[in-house]
């Protein structure tokens, strides 16, 4: 095939750079396809906590010992059991257990930011003082693990710093105490630079030059030595470029383990995640094209994404859900890039007949039960091909992973990057297969 | 007897009548079930209209509408806002027939005659406008429309009228308590001797003994006098509204919707309001959703006239119960919005008063008129009403929010919303940030609401519940559902008000679930994508 | 309707209404409108204007943008409101918008803000557009666009 000018031509194409697009490019890259990644702007993953979560555990019970968390993998299997129209279901068992190979494909591609995963989940802290399981997380969070403080935990905020409130989350994590959890105290350090008004990443990039996190780690001491503490868990803010190593430069001035806690929104861990996922894709040698795909698209067929026209036999669609632009409502909902059917939820049936059912009944009243709504997007055979309202498949080399694919919500059942990691390895490895 | 009066019901009529009678030196105890205005009085358009609608059948009670509506004016001149409307003229053809050019100029010299009234509310003149020059200063209206007549009206937040003259009445001596209902009405031999209470928060009990009680208990009174044995006859109006997520225009349109009642788009603060609807509704008043059958009602009606409503942003429904006088009318809106007091004596509770209907533009007309018949019902002599000379807290002088930023440590935006809220106590306000710089932080962007304000209205104006900050200060109200300002707002709540941990936690989830509540229905297009990541940034899954 | 209510509408109607139209009323409907509402800010909304709302309202608060505004890391008077803030909250209320216009005109659009939008905010623009709207509004400044950079962009 003789190239055309401007023509770049692979044998994948991903649409979409958050984690699953990015692991599915990375998979195939791997696996010795040539890659094309098409993106428009940061999505879900630059604002997620910064860790990766896999699955709730449905049969944990409230007050068992912390220790006897399941597995990850294992956690994952007992969801899919219970919920048939989760990704995790629709991969199969076959699918499913290569759940922690892709894990640890992870943590190896974003090797430097991330840590490596553990057979157990971390149990790391949020701002609001809970205790959640991440089966991945940054190594900036590694120490705040619930399960692996050796002595008290202190929990520090920032003097003149509102947004984080230590007391709140020492107190919150004090819960967790009776069940194996570590003591907790709290206190308030001064920043060595003054400005009440900072935002978290300004907090972040403060503390990354010579001398910033080392003053913050001697004044830890104090308070640290007061209580006796084993560790030291702090807001979110620590430094945005992993290679600045803040918190290991803070460590080794406290003496002592320091960790952060994970992020709401605006969140200085997601971004160090999004761009360790775009330094990756660099280095592998990943073609980055910018815009969406015009036209009436669809894989085979030559497409123009911002001004670069792209062939690829195979599409792996990882566009997120709403934030992303994947799947969008407009009276009903619809898949804007390609036009795939969505499908949606109403009580016990599923289908993509039920798309245009108004927004209350695809919700229920209690805002903490799964959505059918906020979980909606493409249903997909074992191989992640998105499906018709018949099961077929749209597209013989048509590919879905990530958020793109309804059946489950990162807010209910915090699998959101689990299932990225999942399905993006999965989607990336067949496609180079079959590009192959 | 601890009281003179309790007054049962932290609605407009309420907390007005509370302010009356404490200012008249009357001692008072105000229970309500929630927080001030959370029923009909909250969820009300929040305009301060002069009654044009009263021309038809008596012209003083636009006078006295007009006059009361320029009152409150004068004691709250911070809270109130001018909203300009178009009535456009619409013909059911191309052209207009010579019926309905009759019709316009009936309409044009209808809202004429109200000119005449609109000096008593610093109302101005109305115009009569052609088709150009309404497709001028109204672009987006549907082609086809045959000129328009102007109006103008108030805007007002009518929680923050409801919590300062709840915090106004404090002031001469009125015991408030918020979120406590009254389990039962105390009666001995035919006479109400005060009231059997509750703490719904702390589970606390108590009795209030006083020889009137007032029952201003909006769509709850019937039930309340129920209990008493005395009848409240009303009928119950459903009324929802929609807010789109900014100024969808300057002015406010006057709509017809697809049953030929009349409804508006208008500007409301720095959002837009369509309304309403209003339909009987006789379920409970504690379970109020707005149904998809009344948003598509809402929104066919505003895109008859402005066709790009659809394309707006739909960030919430809420909808509130209006009571009405009962009267077998053929439309609902045809009812009368007239309020009744009524006397329990000939139903064998002397003492309870009762009140059903009224409107927010005349609830100060209307306390004034209670507190006369309270002071009757106690045997005393009635004594002036001062309510429409004194201003309400922050009423007495509106301060220039540019000069405010140029004095304190505050951008001019942030200032003019505090200046809104609390008029000349916009000062206190900021002190605060002058004491403590970290409370200069602006904890909502989308709104530009600062934590001082947060503390502010926990430490002076009542605050209980985290929820108490949507009416105090708009906290997570707007269409970012409170992405910042929640656990924020929480932290800050629960320092000034010495909360437990897990009782910030606890009041962080009832605030989203309040909010969850009035976006559910109308979740579509961004505000879905926005409601993904605030249920994702609130995490709500913790190891069980 | 009272026959007395009836009867006074009809000579207002008659006699009172057209009078007042002959001898009280100066100029158009149109420039007596704009003269009893543009002082207080409430000049019409244009196409232009709900054109730029319209995409204004795309924004979900996610704070993306910020970590790519020059302008916000160098000013502190900006940052403490985020000059992203621009167009969700300056931009709803046009009355308020001249209290914004110091913050609206210093961005230099750069369009860092642009590219990180998660939503396809077309943040200079708005910007821009609100900028010379805020100028527009002051009182005694001319309605032509001003010449900062931002104002420059279409």
């Amino acid at each position: 095939m003789t190239p055309t000018p401007g023509l770049l031509e692979v044998d994948v194409l991903v649409i979409g750079a958050g984690m699953a697009g990015a692991m599915a490019a990375l998979a195939a890259r791997d696996a010795g396809a040539t890659v094309a990644v098409a993106s428009r702007a940061p999505g879900a993953t630059a604002l997620s906590s910064g860790a990766v979560g896999v699955a709730p555990d449905p049969t944990a019970s409230p007050d068992e010992p912390l220790a006897w968390l399941r597995a990850p993998v294992e956690a994952a299997r007992r969801l899919a059991a219970r919920r048939p129209d989760h990704p995790y279901a629709a991969v199969g068992v076959a699918g499913l257990w290569r759940l922690g190979e892709a894990l640890r494909f992870a943590a190896r591609q974003l090797e430097p930011l991330l840590a490596p995963p553990l057979e157990r989940p971390r149990l790391l802290a949020t701002p609001a003082g809970n205790a959640v399981r991440a089966a991945l997380c940054q190594r900036s969070m590694d120490a705040g693990d619930l399960l692996a403080v050796r002595g008290p935990l202190l929990v520090c905020g920032f003097a003149g710093h509102l947004a984080f409130d230590a007391a709140l989350v020492a107190a919150g994590l004090a819960r967790y105490t009776p069940r194996g959890g570590p003591e907790v105290g709290d206190a308030e350090v001064a920043l060595p630079f003054d400005d009440p008004a900072a935002r978290p990443h300004e907090l972040a990039r403060a503390l990354e030059p010579p001398g910033a996190a080392e003053r913050l780690g001697e004044a830890l001491r104090i308070p640290a030595g007061a209580l006796g503490a084993g560790a030291i868990l702090l807001p979110p803010v620590l430094g945005l470029d992993p290679a600045a190593r803040v918190p290991e430069r803070i460590a080794a001035a406290a003496g002592m383990p320091v960790a952060e806690t994970l992020s709401d929104v605006p969140s200085v861990p997601g971004l160090r995640l999004h761009a360790a996922l775009e330094a990756r894709l660099r280095v592998a040698g990943v073609a980055r094209v910018t815009g969406e795909a015009a036209g009436a698209p669809a894989p085979g067929r030559a497409v123009e994404i911002g001004g670069t026209v792209v062939r690829a036999e195979t599409w792996i669609l990882a566009s997120g859900r709403f934030v992303g632009g994947g799947i969008a409502r407009r009276g009903a909902l619809v898949e804007p890039a390609l036009g795939l059917p969505v499908q949606a939820a109403e009580g016990r049936e599923a289908g993509v007949h039920l798309a245009r059912r108004p927004a209350a009944s695809l919700t229920v009243r209690d805002r903490r039960a799964p959505q059918p709504l906020l979980s909606a997007g493409l249903r997909v055979d074992a191989a992640l091909r998105p499906v018709d309202d018949r099961g077929r498949p749209v597209h013989p080399r048509l590919l879905a992973a990530g958020a793109v694919i309804g059946g489950h919500e990162q807010a209910t059942d915090g699998s959101g990057l689990g299932v990225a990691i999942l399905t993006g390895f999965l989607a990336g490895r067949a496609a180079a297969r079959r590009g192959a | 007897m601890d009281y003179d009066v309790v007054i049962v019901g932290g609605g407009v009529n309420g907390t007005g009548t509370a302010r009356d009678c404490a200012m008249r030196g009357l001692r008072v105890l105000l229970l309500e079930k929630a927080d001030f205005g959370v029923g009909a009085s909250g969820n009300s358009s929040g305009m301060i209209h002069g009654g044009i609608r009263y021309m038809l059948s008596d012209r003083r009670v636009t006078a006295l509408a007009c006059r009361d509506s320029g009152a409150i004016q004068r004691i709250a001149p911070h809270l109130l806002f001018r909203i300009p409307f178009i009535m456009p003229f619409t013909s059911r053809r191309d052209g207009a027939t010579l019926r309905e050019r009759a019709a316009f100029y009936a309409t044009e010299v209808y809202v004429g005659t109200y000119d005449r009234y609109q000096p008593l509310k610093s109302g101005k003149p109305s115009t009569r406008l052609r088709a150009d020059e309404l497709y001028r200063l109204e672009p987006g209206l549907r082609p086809g429309l045959h000129g328009a007549v102007t109006l103008d009206e108030w805007g007002i937040d009518p929680y923050r009228l409801c919590a300062l003259n709840a915090v106004a009445a404090r002031g001469y001596g009125a015991t408030l308590r918020t979120w406590t209902e009254v389990r039962q009405v105390l009666a001995d031999g035919g006479r109400v001797r005060g009231v059997r209470w509750r703490d719904v928060l702390t589970g606390e009990e108590g009795e209030a003994l006083a020889p009137v009680v007032f029952n201003a208990a909006g769509a709850w009174s019937p039930a309340l006098a129920r209990a008493s044995g005395v009848d409240v006859p009303m009928r119950p109006g459903k009324g929802v509204h929609l807010t789109l997520d900014r100024r969808y225009s300057s002015y406010g349109v006057i709509l017809t919707a697809v049953d030929g009642r009349q409804m508006f788009l208008m500007p409301h603060g720095s959002e837009s309001i369509i309304g309403t609807t209003d339909d009987d509704y006789y379920g409970d008043p504690d379970d109020l959703e707005a149904t998809n059958d009344e948003i598509e009602y809402l929104l066919e009606g505003a895109a008859s006239l402005v066709p790009g409503v659809r394309r707006a942003r739909i960030t919430r429904a809420w909808c509130g119960l209006r009571t009405t006088v009962r009267a077998w009318g053929r439309y609902e809106d045809a009812l009368s919005r007239e309020h009744q007091l009524l006397d329990g004596a000939p139903d064998g509770a002397a003492g309870l008063l009762s009140i059903v209907g009224g409107k927010l533009a005349s609830y100060r007309a209307q306390a004034q008129e209670a507190t006369d018949r309270i002071e009757r019902l106690l045997g005393r002599p009635v004594t002036p009403c001062r309510t429409h000379e004194v201003p309400l807290p922050g009423g007495d002088a509106v301060p220039d929010p540019a000069a405010l930023a140029r004095e304190l440590p505050v951008a001019p935006p942030v200032a003019a919303g505090i200046v809104h809220r609390h008029g000349s106590r916009a000062r206190d306000v900021l002190a605060l940030v002058r004491d403590d710089p970290r409370l200069g932080l602006v904890v909502c962007r989308d709104a530009g609401l600062l934590a001082a304000e947060v503390v502010y209205c926990c430490r002076h104006e009542e605050v209980r519940r985290l929820q108490d900050l949507r009416r105090r200060c708009r906290l997570a109200v707007g269409g970012c559902g409170g992405l910042d300002c929640a656990r924020l707002g929480a932290q800050l709540a629960g320092r000034t008000l010495s909360w437990s941990a897990d009782r910030i936690r606890a009041e962080l989830a009832d605030l989203l679930d309040a909010g969850w509540r009035e976006r559910r229905p109308v979740l579509d297009g961004v505000q879905l994508a926005q409601e993904e990541l605030l249920r994702a940034a609130h995490g709500l899954v913790e190891v069980a | 309707m009272t026959f007395g209510a009836m009867a006074y509408l009809a000579y207002r109607a008659i006699v009172a209404h057209p009078l007042k139209r002959l001898l009280r009323q100066r100029g158009t409907g149109e420039a007596r409108f704009r003269a009893a509402y543009e002082t207080e800010g409430l000049a019409p909304t244009t196409e232009a204007d709900r054109a730029i709302g319209l995409e204004a309202q795309a924004c979900i608060a996610c704070g993306l943008c910020e970590t790519g505004c020059a302008l916000a890391a160098a000013d502190p008077a900006i940052r403490a409101l985020g000059l992203h803030a621009a167009f969700r909250l300056y931009g709803r209320n046009p009355a308020e918008l001249p209290l914004a216009a110091g913050a609206l005109e210093a961005c230099a659009g750069c369009t860092g803000c642009e590219a990180l939008c998660p939503t396809g905010v077309p943040i200079t623009r708005v910007v821009g557009a609100l900028a010379r709207r805020a100028h527009g509004a002051r009182p005694g400044s001319p309605r032509e666009p001003s010449p900062s950079p931002a104002a420059r962009d279409p």
